[in-house]
């Protein structure tokens, strides 16, 4: 019985894990057709922000789901200025230029950080299950996964600015008409893509080694959970990581993480096979 | 008249569905080698979903689709074209930095080694009296100008029966005229399917009509008959039509 | 009359590779030698990719999957056969065929472009994960171990082939780039056959090709196995170049370079990512030498500007600002002349 509590937990932490890394991503991809190579290393940044702010003496909590995804969503938007903007509607280029990002980043963090690994120390403590031990932060991670999964689902049900995003990203010549500035729209959903990711990339810290080159752990994961869930960013990130974390997680179970990575892959590629437009369906799908 | 001859084209019972929607409900169409067939119908009439269940674009529902006694229904594109069907989409698809000449010699190679292929592209570019626009790139010709050249292509496969999504769209004037002799032309050594809006063209290549409404076939008959079809104009026609007629 | 001025520049290229395979290694010292050696690798590696993107309009952002396979594959399969020609032909089978199953999912499947892309990226990365994770003795194949972020020393030097003597600098110098030659002799002449002039169509015009009857998702997978095979060759001679490989032959650092160097050269030809390659190689060892600046930075801020401000390539731009400076000065005799 503790065993099955124990693996219940374990299997909703990789969902949750999945959830965190991809959340990000699927809102950049889904609203904006755009998919973000850098997006590892804006998780990084946002590891980065919490060692570093920690370290300054700023309590953890602060550091984690204030300081983190604020500093990596202005860098978003940033970024978003200087390379995005122009590369609408080109989707390809848009992936090479934010690859160049993404090497840039780590190549710089690296010339000023060092190639060390940096950490904080896992918060909370733990508490036991029967014979078994369990750290506390990990129900803090499913906790804040399911908040961030109905966080994105209100905020582009229920919200104005949700509604004209929405609007802007189907039909932007007509927003336009309508008095909206896509422009604005454009940086505010990379920029929220963005701040999500660094909250990610501060809530992974306590539990992840924290190196210029950790995005690369995470990206494989983020895109198959994206690609796999198609472009309903809710129900596509929901579905693909439920399905995807749980798969993988019993095959780690069974024979180690590696293999659960591997499995992870080979499922998304059989999976793409039988439905091209992902989970959710085609491209134009209505559903959030 | 003689016997009908084997048709070349069958469809049974083909119905095409989208979630709730029928858009192509139990149609059983058929014509014969040598004919040339317009299908019209207001928009949402089903004969665009009919015509794409014919190309391989869509995957019937139900039904079969005869092509020479053979089965085509559901096919990839590619098999369908393979098997001696040749297509001309709505939207003009071209190799745009190919010329005319390239184009067409492209899609005459399939069948035929490069020596028979230049000659298959000499005579299309015969037939369709385009040989001064051989040398341009397609990229730079006029619509009515693309439009033949498409339709060079597609007959540069040697298909048994060629399908035409909207021919003279966006054409006007004497290169309408033209296109409906070619077509004229063509009707007799080969089997066509026009799908076309434009009464005026249907006119001119005086053809056999099938009405489309509602995902059926409303009414099969010539285009002077269907023309003077008192609920065909009501369905179809409107108004517009009556005032000119 | 186009074809014959087409040919007529291949020749050249052909025969300018020619000579530098005669004369390089006996008029440059050894040094030199190794490092054009390994521009010459990353050559094909290069080709494998400006193949695909160029002449089949398939984008693959996991070009180092098969380079690093092609190296652990040669590896593996020479370490344990003691010698070089059956393991380097064996090498190109895998890598083929490897990319032949990759393909068929992704081709079969009708992803769109960017799916596959990303597709590509994800399997290179969960390769590299997994070699990563074969440190232990456990992961051996036959007397390989594989050595998991250790990679695999002491592997075999290039045999002449069908001997078992062990190629000089000098030789393996010339014998790689009689490869480059074969190889890019060989694209040049599928790119104009038949089977080539289809794929171009499938880039230029999926729909059409297929409504010409063709059935591109053939055409694609064969396009991306032979990318495949020519990407696990490079990886191949990569690793007996330098007896040794490691898990960064398939890192996304190795695939993004392989797309900066056709990026740079541009898509669509052969001889401009071959320039690609000796350009930047060259820039970065130049820069790598101030010690402060990163080699990713360096590659990164290319890439960025590359996109930007030309998406088409160096070499077609800077041939596009050269034919217009051309005109401006011809303008003024055309104009006399009519």
């Amino acid at each position: 019985m503790d065993f099955a509590l124990i693996v219940l937990i374990e299997l909703l932490r990789a969902v949750a894990g999945l959830v965190l890394i991809a959340a990000g991503l699927a809102i950049i991809f889904g609203m904006m057709r755009v998919i973000n190579i850098a997006h590892g290393e804006f998780l990084m940044l946002g590891g980065y922000t919490v060692v570093l702010t920690t370290k300054l003496g700023v309590n953890l909590w602060v550091a984690i789901l204030v300081l983190a995804p604020l500093f990596v969503g202005v860098f978003g938007v940033i970024v978003e200025r200087c390379i995005i903007q122009f590369l609408y509607n080109r989707l390809l280029d848009s992936i090479l230029a934010t690859w160049g990002l993404s090497l840039l980043i780590i190549g710089a963090v690296t010339v000023v950080f060092g190639n060390t690994v940096e950490g904080v120390a896992t918060p909370l403590g733990g508490f036991a299950i029967g014979d078994y031990k369990m750290a506390s932060y990990t129900l803090v991670l499913i906790f804040a996964a399911a908040l961030i999964l109905a966080a994105i689902f209100a905020g582009l049900k229920y919200t104005r600015f949700g509604l004209i995003a929405r609007s802007t990203m189907q039909n932007p010549g007509m927003a336009e008409a309508l008095g909206v500035n896509s422009k604005l729209v454009y940086m505010a959903t990379f920029g929220i893509g963005a701040a999500l990711t660094g909250l990610a990339g501060g809530l992974l810290a306590p539990i992840a080694g924290v190196v210029p080159s950790m995005g690369v752990y995470f990206i494989g994961q983020a895109f198959i959970t994206v690609v796999t869930g198609g472009s309903a960013i809710v129900a596509g990130t929901l579905s693909a990581s439920t399905m995807l974390g749980t798969l993988s997680q019993s095959v780690t179970f069974m024979s180690g993480p590696v293999f659960g990575d591997a499995a992870l892959l080979l499922v998304a590629l059989i999976l793409l096979r039988l439905l091209p437009q992902g989970i959710t369906g085609r491209i134009f799908s209505r559903s959030l | 008249m003689s016997p009908a001859p084997e048709p070349i084209l069958a469809t049974s019972s083909l119905t095409m569905r989208f979630g709730g929607v029928v858009a192509v409900d139990n149609v059983d169409f058929s014509m014969s080698q040598g004919e040339l067939r317009c299908l019209i119908g207001p928009n949402g009439a089903g004969k665009s979903t009919f015509f794409k269940c014919l190309t391989g674009q869509l995957r019937p529902s139900s039904g079969s689709i005869l092509f020479d006694g053979d089965e085509i229904g559901g096919r990839q594109t590619h098999e369908i074209v393979a098997r001696g069907i040749g297509i001309k989409t709505q939207v003009p698809n071209l190799f745009e930095g190919l010329s005319a000449y390239e184009n067409i010699n492209l899609a005459a190679s399939r069948r035929n080694p490069a020596d028979a292929a230049a000659r298959v592209a000499d005579d299309m570019l015969e037939l369709m009296q385009i040989a001064e626009i051989a040398a341009s790139t397609v990229g730079t010709l006029a619509h009515g100008q693309r439009q033949l050249v498409e339709l060079a292509m597609v007959l540069a496969g040697q298909p048994r029966l060629v399908l035409l999504d909207e021919p003279a769209a966006g054409m006007a004037g004497e290169e309408r005229a033209r296109l409906a002799s070619v077509v004229r032309s063509l009707a007799g050594d080969n089997t066509l399917i026009v799908v076309e809006h434009d009464m005026d063209f249907i006119k001119d290549i005086a053809s056999t009509v099938t009405v489309f409404h509602r995902g059926r076939i409303f009414i099969e008959g010539h285009v002077e008959e269907i023309m003077a079809h008192s609920e065909v104009q009501e369905i179809y026609l409107g108004k517009e039509t009556n005032a000119a007629a | 009359m186009a074809a014959l001025g087409y040919w007529r520049g291949v020749a050249l290229v052909a025969a300018i590779f020619l000579a530098i395979l005669l004369f390089v290694p006996a008029w440059f010292d050894l040094f030199e030698v190794l490092q054009m050696t390994q521009y010459i690798v990353l050559a094909i590696y290069a080709l494998s990719l400006a193949y695909i993107w160029g002449f089949g309009g398939i984008v693959s952002f996991g070009q180092a999957g098969f380079f690093g396979l092609g190296g652990y594959a040669f590896a593996v399969i020479s370490i344990n056969m003691g010698e070089t020609t059956v393991p380097f032909l064996l090498t190109i089978a895998l890598c083929f065929s490897f990319a032949a199953v990759l393909g068929y999912f992704m081709f079969y499947g009708r992803l769109s472009d960017v799916y596959l892309g990303v597709v590509t990226l994800v399997v290179t990365l969960i390769m590299w994960k997994l070699i990563n994770h074969t440190a232990g003795p456990e992961y051996a194949i036959g007397k390989a171990r594989l050595g998991g972020f250790n990679g695999i020393p002491s592997i075999p030097i290039m045999r002449v082939p069908f001997t078992d003597r062990e190629m000089d600098p000098g030789e393996m110098f010339q014998y790689f780039m009689g490869l480059l030659i074969f190889v890019y002799l060989g694209l040049h002449v599928l790119i104009r056959s038949k089977f080539g002039r289809i794929a171009i169509s499938i880039r230029e015009n999926e729909v059409r090709t297929s409504l010409l009857g063709y059935d591109i998702r053939r055409y694609k997978l064969m396009v991306f196995s032979i990318g495949g095979a020519l990407g696990g060759a490079s990886g191949a001679m990569w690793a007996t170049y330098q007896t040794f490989i490691d898990p960064n032959s398939f890192s996304l650092e190795m695939s993004a370079k392989c797309l900066i160097w056709v990026m740079a050269g541009g898509v669509g030809t052969l001889i401009g990512p071959i320039v690609g390659v000796v350009a930047l190689q060259y820039l970065s060892l130049k820069l790598g030498e101030t010690a402060f600046i990163n080699n990713l930075v360096i590659l990164g801020i290319i890439l960025v500007l590359l996109v930007l401000l030309m998406p088409r390539g160096i070499v077609p731009t800077l041939h596009d600002w050269l034919r217009k400076g051309l005109a401006l000065v011809r303008q003024p005799s055309r104009e006399g002349a009519q």
